[in-house]
């Protein structure tokens, strides 16, 4: 019979279209359905190790993270979820509207928990923690929080930490970074985040259809970032910051026989604090401050040098023979440079080149200036390291400027007159030196010619760097061009008459260079530049107050900070 | 000659044990004892089949022949008294509670039709002993059955139950094709019956509607009626060549498929024993369904005959749908997979038609 027939060939047909159905969906697509499964029931929870410490030249610690705990719980249905919250309100002592509020803000997608409360103390932790054998989808998770036990120290070399912005991630996106993560912003943080930075772990859990935590599938667990040591010491940099004493201004204390910052000191400053605990007015107060307490003033900010300047101009004066050791100028107040008089800050008579320095006398210098010439000095101070970057291991510096008479023509269009040359020669015009230049140079002279490349990471995990950095740099300038020099910044500090005299009753000797700086508005910039001891310099230090008046209140400064060195016995 | 017999109580007895097994693997994590005893049950169902098979196997199926207008009339009163209590409860209902079980009509309503439409196709002219359906005009060949099959399965379609209710319009189609009646008439019907179609479309239930345009779509509504659909898929194609092995299937375990134990057990299976087990099962289906085929060529009562086609093809429609359903080819209609779904209506009828069929082919070799 043929309809027999064709009711026997029909339901294998239908047979056959449930087997290629099977083929299809089994076979040709199962990866992909078995990934949808897993999707649909693998819930993977972060969980992140610490940032690493930042450590001084000693090992004792200037920021480690501490343990917050934060409340997560996983999307689920509406009924259940009250349930929870309700719960952990009642432990936490928080309202229940906070809380949903909390999980509506957060709420990202249904496959990743939600954070309801953050940074909770350990006791709340242990509470929630027995409330979890009722409730397994709340998830208490430990989270490293930076700390700063010593407040705003150093926070200009640190940094802080906040969530990534959008500029940075695009940039950073390609090595692993993601929304939300926190990065460093500004000094070590920033520039090593790459090591500080933690690698996040966490747990596989299984839910059910409602969301509900099932049980733990895995855990890989988090490894904390490297570790990184700087060359700072702590006792240095707190005394440094103590003498600022809510002065604007910086101090720089280097090593000048390697080239290590011992102290870096700047204020304003800010505490880095306010950032971990998310303190938005606190945080838009930093910002939005016209002193910028976010900016490193020792290697962002460049002022004219002033007074400092003149060891360049002395120095290249001798190398060029232009003036020798007994070549002398008669200071009377004033001279003329062409049709203007230039005129000295005060009345110093017949000056030889290393009372000129004692005294910082500027005719000596506007004459010796002029008999080099604009190029010239601008090629000697090059030398000794200014207008450019000093290659510290720290972002956003900048790296000041020397003039000459090409620059000047090229992207002035103005000719160079003897004026300007004049202007130079005493470190003023359109000269900037950042504070961290001006103790590098002055580093020269403390070890005998040769330039150091200041640098701040001593070590990074375990590796230690202070072997694979940058040698010191011969500066091609003869031995006895030194000598005479050393004596006259030695002689700025023993002279009776010398500008930083104020440092000679010290039982250390000093050596150094004050500085004031002409500003078009407010008053002078404080500066001095030197070094101690004189016979076997272990530290360069620069202090510079911004607006601080003159060189005379900046050595009073360095004053303190020598004594309280000396005074801790680590001379 | 017993071989059918014990072929098709071997096939149905190991389908039937790999439903308790799936049952048990989608509901053992649930809490509440009525879920943790839902396996039980369905083994205490499997064992009232079996004896159910055993006394069917022996009761003469001619009986059946003199009972028919009462098998027939008790279907249509509880399909009655169901529809009765729907009204006065004001709400869907597919079943009858007694003491401890649900009955659902609907299923006895599917065995009755199709033995009901045996006997009517297969009686014999008072004066030739020929058949009286070779000679039946569209009056008697169409009109009346469709009429005594419109009753049941309007009382069904009005549950709701769409998916029972077109069953037994296509078990009537296609048996209709196994009778005398000419081809003709067969095809006026189907036109008939498919013209007004998109007119139906406005008598459909808001969800009936919404599975129809799910099914052509499931990603029109992923987390409303499609979802069961996208997770039945989801279920079934994750278990891949050889299965994530029995207990461990997380999308019947952890709940995101729904009605794993009932109309979407065939997904419950195929996440848990992967393409091999599916194919196997597949395969069994096909031959407890060739075997109903096989007795009913060789029986020569054309009344046996009928009804076991009629078994075999209530048998094969419903796998077939419901398979296709699970996984995704078919839209979602509640039908249960005949011997695995959990439920004791669907057991105890289809373990009764089995009976019958193998009383078919025994009667043959009696005789």
């Amino acid at each position: 019979m043929v309809r027999k027939n064709i009711l026997n060939l029909t339901i294998i047909l239908m047979f056959g279209v449930l087997f290629a159905g099977l083929l299809n969906l089994n076979l040709f697509q199962g990866a992909k359905f078995r990934r949808l499964s897993d999707s649909n029931c693998i819930r993977l929870i972060a969980q992140s190790g610490a940032r690493g410490n930042i450590l001084d030249r000693n090992g004792d610690i200037i920021v480690d993270s501490k343990i917050s705990y934060d409340v997560l719980v996983l999307p689920q249905e509406l009924g259940q979820l009250d349930r929870i919250i309700t719960g952990a309100s009642r432990i936490l002592g928080t309202g229940v509207k906070e809380l949903e509020a909390a999980f509506r803000n957060n709420y990202f997608s249904s496959s990743i928990p939600v954070t309801v409360a953050s940074n909770i103390d350990l006791k709340k932790a242990i509470l929630l923690g027995e409330y979890k054998l009722e409730e397994p989808s709340i998830i208490i998770q430990p989270r490293p929080l930076r700390h700063y036990p010593y407040g705003s120290l150093a926070s200009h070399v640190i940094g802080y930490v906040n969530e990534i912005d959008r500029w940075r991630l695009t940039k950073l996106e390609d090595y692993g970074y993601k929304t939300k993560d926190i990065v460093g912003f500004g000094g070590v943080e920033e520039k090593y985040d790459y090591y500080l930075r933690q690698e996040e772990g966490g747990s596989s859990v299984e839910v059910n259809h409602r969301g509900k935590f099932m049980r733990v599938m895995g855990f890989e667990p988090p490894r904390n970032g490297k570790n990184i040591q700087l060359t700072l010491d702590l006792k240095i940099q707190k005394i440094a910051e103590e003498s600022l004493s809510g002065r604007k201004g910086s101090i720089v204390l280097m090593d000048p026989q390697s080239g290590e910052i011992l102290a870096l000191a700047n204020y304003p400053n800010f505490n880095p604090a306010v950032f971990v605990s998310k303190r938005t007015r606190l945080i838009m107060g930093l910002f939005n401050n016209s002193d910028s307490p976010l900016i490193n003033r020792a290697i962002s900010s460049s002022y004219p040098p002033a007074s400092i300047f003149k060891v360049i101009v002395a120095s290249a004066g001798l190398e060029l023979k232009k003036i020798k050791l007994s070549t002398s100028f008669l200071c009377r107040g004033s001279t003329m440079v062409g049709e203007r008089r230039y005129s000295c800050w005060d009345v110093h008579g017949v000056q030889e080149i290393v009372s000129a320095i004692a005294h910082s006398c500027d005719i000596f210098f506007y004459k010796t200036g002029l008999l080099l010439g604009a190029q010239n000095i601008h090629d000697y101070a090059l030398r000794f390291g200014l207008g450019r970057s000093s290659g510290i291991e720290l972002p956003y510096q900048t790296s000041g400027f020397i003039p000459s008479p090409l620059w000047r023509k090229i992207n002035k269009f103005q000719n160079w007159f003897d004026g300007d040359t004049a202007n130079l020669s005493i470190g003023q015009g359109d000269c900037l030196v950042t504070p961290l230049q001006a103790a590098n140079m002055m580093a020269v002279f403390a070890n005998g010619g040769y330039l150091p490349s200041p640098y701040i990471i001593k070590a990074v995990g375990t590796l230690d760097l202070s072997a694979k950095k940058k040698k010191l740099v011969r500066v091609a300038i003869k031995k006895s061009t030194f000598e005479i020099i050393r004596r006259g910044l030695r002689a700025v500090v023993s002279d009776a008459r010398g500008t930083g005299n104020v440092l000679s009753g010290l039982p250390v000797k000093v050596a150094g260079k004050t500085g004031t700086a002409q500003v078009s508005r407010g008053a002078t910039h404080a500066w001095f530049a030197g070094f101690f001891p004189y016979d076997k310099p272990k530290y360069v230090i620069c202090v510079f107050l911004e607006n601080g008046g003159p060189g005379h209140a900046a050595s009073v400064v360095a004053r303190q900070i020598i004594e309280a060195i000396n005074n801790h016995g680590l001379i | 000659m017993r071989n059918s017999f014990f072929r098709i109580l071997i096939l149905a007895l190991i389908i039937s044990s790999l439903g308790v097994l799936s049952i048990y693997s989608s509901t053992y994590q649930k809490e509440g004892t009525p879920w943790q005893d839902i396996h039980k049950r369905q083994m205490l169902w499997l064992i009232i089949g079996l004896a159910c098979f055993f006394i069917m196997s022996q009761f003469s199926y001619r009986k059946l022949w003199d009972a028919n207008y009462l098998i027939y009339g008790l279907a249509i009163f509880f399909l009655f008294l169901v529809f009765a209590l729907g009204i006065i409860r004001l709400g869907a209902q597919r079943w009858l509670r007694f003491a401890w079980f649900n009955f659902q009509p609907s299923e006895f309503a599917k065995l009755a039709v199709i033995i009901f439409l045996a006997r009517y196709f297969s009686r014999k002219s008072a004066d030739d002993i020929s058949l009286l359906s070779g000679k039946f005009g569209i009056f008697n060949g169409i009109i009346l059955p469709f009429i005594f099959v419109a009753v049941p399965m309007f009382l069904i379609i009005e549950q709701p139950d769409l998916g029972s209710g077109l069953m037994l319009l296509l078990v009537f189609v296609s048996l209709l094709y196994l009778t005398n009646v000419r081809l003709k008439y067969i095809l006026t019907l189907i036109f008939i019956l498919i013209l007004p179609l998109p007119f139906f479309w406005h008598f459909l239930r808001d969800y009936q509607k919404q599975r129809l345009l799910v099914f052509l779509n499931p990603n029109i509504d992923p987390l409303g009626a499609g979802y069961t659909v996208i997770q039945s898929r989801i279920a079934i194609g994750s278990g891949g060549l050889l299965g994530r092995g029995w207990l461990s299937g997380t999308q019947s375990q952890l709940y995101f498929l729904p009605e794993s134990h009932t109309d979407f057990i065939f997904a419950t299976f195929s996440e848990q024993w992967g393409f091999w087990g599916s194919s196997l099962l597949l395969l069994m289906y096909y031959l407890i369904i060739r075997q109903g085929f096989i007795i009913a060529q060789r029986t020569q009562d054309s009344f046996g005959r009928l009804l076991a086609y009629g078994i075999s093809l209530l048998l094969a429609l419903q796998v077939f749908i419901n398979i296709a359903m699970n996984m995704g080819l078919a839209p979602v209609v509640g039908l249960p997979l005949p011997l695995m779904s959990y439920g004791g209506s669907s057991m105890l009828v289809t373990f009764i038609a089995l009976g019958i069929l193998a009383n078919i082919d025994r009667t043959r070799s009696v005789f």
